[in-house]
């Protein structure tokens, strides 16, 4: 049974529906699907650069049907147990959302750049598996994406809270759907029996001292939102510089110059990422 | 009919005292396809049933002697016969009383009037639905024993070049000792869908994979991609399966228990062992010696606890 989450707007509900995606992404791993040639990993690559399908694979292979929920928090790993068959199924079946261009313009950047940090950071902490790390920096900001999709009247008004009262996204989804994001991530990763790994740094990366079970997870992402933030690639609603949790540093027993270490990496390897076109489809509206 | 539906003559029983149903059934087939033997009194059948089971029984529920459920019912509570398709004979009177077939158990049924053409229909997706369901294995649904050893044949009969690859899961038995059955089925889900996927992934060659049961699967390719097929499985397998461990145990690479002597073990994570069988030139002329000698070449697999292949290249 599909359970729904209640804003604190009257009526305004978030279900479990049909996710929008990007429709570059879409495109290429169409073209992908449809060539007997191609290799899961070239599959993997973009799928990966799109937080919407990732979620949709991965929340595909946790489901019980194959019998391992909660096991896999990798897209590589995800696509080889689904095979071609079921990716195209999912490929086929994933719609287009004219809103996303021009409604959460700017996210895109902001997730894939966020995981190629958060993967940077697992990286110079030699924590094992950064990938999945990557993953994790991928969806930390899911919720945003459904809420706009799903609720388009309150994404404007955060919008609108953003701009006249100054401040974080974050902060004004509290004001107006009553939770921000990480309660939506977090919603989102238990229904799609998401690990608890991935699901912990959704719902726990702006607050990485409150995660339970892995501190590590939830602290990566953090510093990989902040990183993107510092270099304002893309744009996660707002234009504020997120705060520096210094635990989430401890956590991943790092210093500040090993930051400054990620950072330069992160400049280096930026061009790769924002080589993806994420440009919208359609015209920005004049405003 | 299309001349590959059955693999060999099928052997169908109908229990009826109606000669024009008998005589209905028999002119849908060819004998050298479906032969019927037909028993006019349903008790007197149930020994020729266990005795010799056939491939498809048909009951009429018009026998004198005893319901055509209750047929089902007996045949059907006895777990050697449960694969047994049966289908019921019902007359339209029979259709206005309620049938629970969750008791009855019956696997499809035929209400008169119905045409020849029905009959035969209903009759041949019977059996091809009991083929199929007949001993897929329960948990990852893939094609049991009784599937592979016909498949094996099958190519050794045509004297068709094949590579045949064995495969099972070291240190699977630690891994369940430790974290219990249902832990183990995940693995086993994992291992399945690896095979499946990466043979799948060879597009346009015949392939097939089965479940023998536990941690043991066959799959079967075109020699010339055995090794790249063995390759491919045993990479997913090795990069997948760390996943299923718990965190200190992956961290640590693997698992320290207490044997019944008490002396304390360390077991490595799970690892692939695949053998690999190649029949070229008609060398095979068995099933047998294909599973005779990949076991033999599973030992030398084995001696290596990280995951491995061997080839049986002796025929090249």
């Amino acid at each position: 049974m599909e359970e729904d989450l209640k804003t604190s707007a009257k009526g305004q509900i978030l279900s479990i529906r049909d996710l929008p995606t990007l429709p570059k992404v879409l495109d290429e791993v169409t073209r992908l699907v449809q060539d007997p040639n191609t290799s899961i990993e070239a599959i993997a690559k973009v799928i990966s650069r799109d937080q919407v399908l990732s979620a949709k694979v991965l929340k595909m292979v946790n489901s019980p049907v194959y019998g391992f929920p909660g096991r896999i928090g990798s897209v590589q790993h995800a696509l080889v147990l689904l095979g071609f068959n079921v990716i195209r199924g999912v490929i086929i079946s994933t719609s287009v959302f004219d809103i996303m261009s021009s409604t959460m313009e700017g996210l895109w950047e902001h997730s894939v750049g966020c995981a190629l940090a958060t993967g940077l950071v697992a990286r110079q902490a030699g924590l094992k598996d950064p990938e999945e790390y990557s993953v994790c920096g991928l969806l930390h900001d899911l919720g945003k994406v459904v809420a706009a999709v799903q609720l388009p009247e309150l994404h404007r008004a955060v919008g609108e809270a953003v701009r006249e009262r100054d401040l974080r996204w974050f902060e004004a989804e509290k004001a107006v759907l009553g939770f921000g994001h990480d309660r939506i991530n977090a919603w989102l990763a238990q229904h799609w029996r998401l690990p608890p790994t991935l699901k912990e740094a959704m719902s726990a990366h702006h607050f990485p001292e409150r995660a339970q079970l892995y501190p590590q997870h939830a602290a990566a992402v953090h510093l990989g939102d902040f990183i993107v933030r510092v270099f304002e690639y893309g744009n996660g609603g707002d234009d504020q510089a997120a705060p520096l949790a210094p635990q989430a540093l401890k956590a991943l027993k790092l210093t500040l110059a090993d930051l400054d270490a990620v950072l330069d990496g992160f400049a280096e390897n930026l061009s790769e990422v924002s080589g993806v076109n994420f440009a919208p489809e359609v015209p920005e509206k004049s405003t | 009919m299309p001349a590959c539906l059955f693999s060999r003559q099928q052997r169908a029983m109908l229990l009826s005292p109606d000669p024009e149903l008998a005589a209905l059934f028999r002119s849908l087939w060819d004998p050298t396809e479906v032969e019927w033997t037909v028993m006019a009194e349903g008790r007197r059948a149930m020994e020729a049933i266990f005795n010799e089971p056939p491939d498809l029984l048909v009951v009429d529920n018009r026998l004198a002697d005893i319901p055509s459920a209750e047929v089902a019912a007996i045949v059907k509570s006895e777990n050697v016969y449960r694969q047994l398709p049966v289908i019921l004979c019902l007359d339209a009177v029979d259709l206005e009383r309620d049938w629970d077939w969750s008791e009855i158990e019956a696997d499809d049924f035929l209400a008169r009037p119905f045409s020849a053409r029905e009959a035969r229909e209903r009759v041949q997706l019977t059996l091809c639905r009991a083929s199929r369901g007949m001993d897929a294995n329960p948990l990852t649904k893939l094609p049991g024993n009784t599937s592979i050893i016909g498949r094996i044949q099958d190519l050794i009969d045509r004297q068709d070049d094949f590579a045949l690859a064995y495969c099972d899961l070291d240190y699977f038995k630690s891994f369940n000792d430790k974290y219990g059955f249902s832990r183990g089925d995940e693995v086993l889900m994992m291992t399945a869908r690896v095979i499946v996927n990466t043979i799948r992934g060879f597009q346009g060659v015949k392939s097939f994979v089965g479940h023998v049961g536990g941690d043991d699967f066959v799959f079967i390719v075109p020699a010339d991609v055995a090794e790249e097929a063995c390759r491919r499985v045993v990479a997913a397998f090795d990069d997948i399966v760390p996943h299923f461990y718990d965190e200190d145990d992956r961290e640590k690479g693997c698992i320290v228990s207490t044997d019944r002597q008490g002396e304390v073990r360390t077991f490595p994570l799970m690892a692939l062992s695949i053998a690999v069988v190649f029949n070229t030139g008609g060398r095979l002329k068995h099933y047998g010696e294909a599973s005779a000698i990949a076991m033999g070449l599973k030992k030398k697999a084995k001696e290596n606890p990280k995951s491995s292949y061997v080839l049986d290249r002796r025929s090249e």
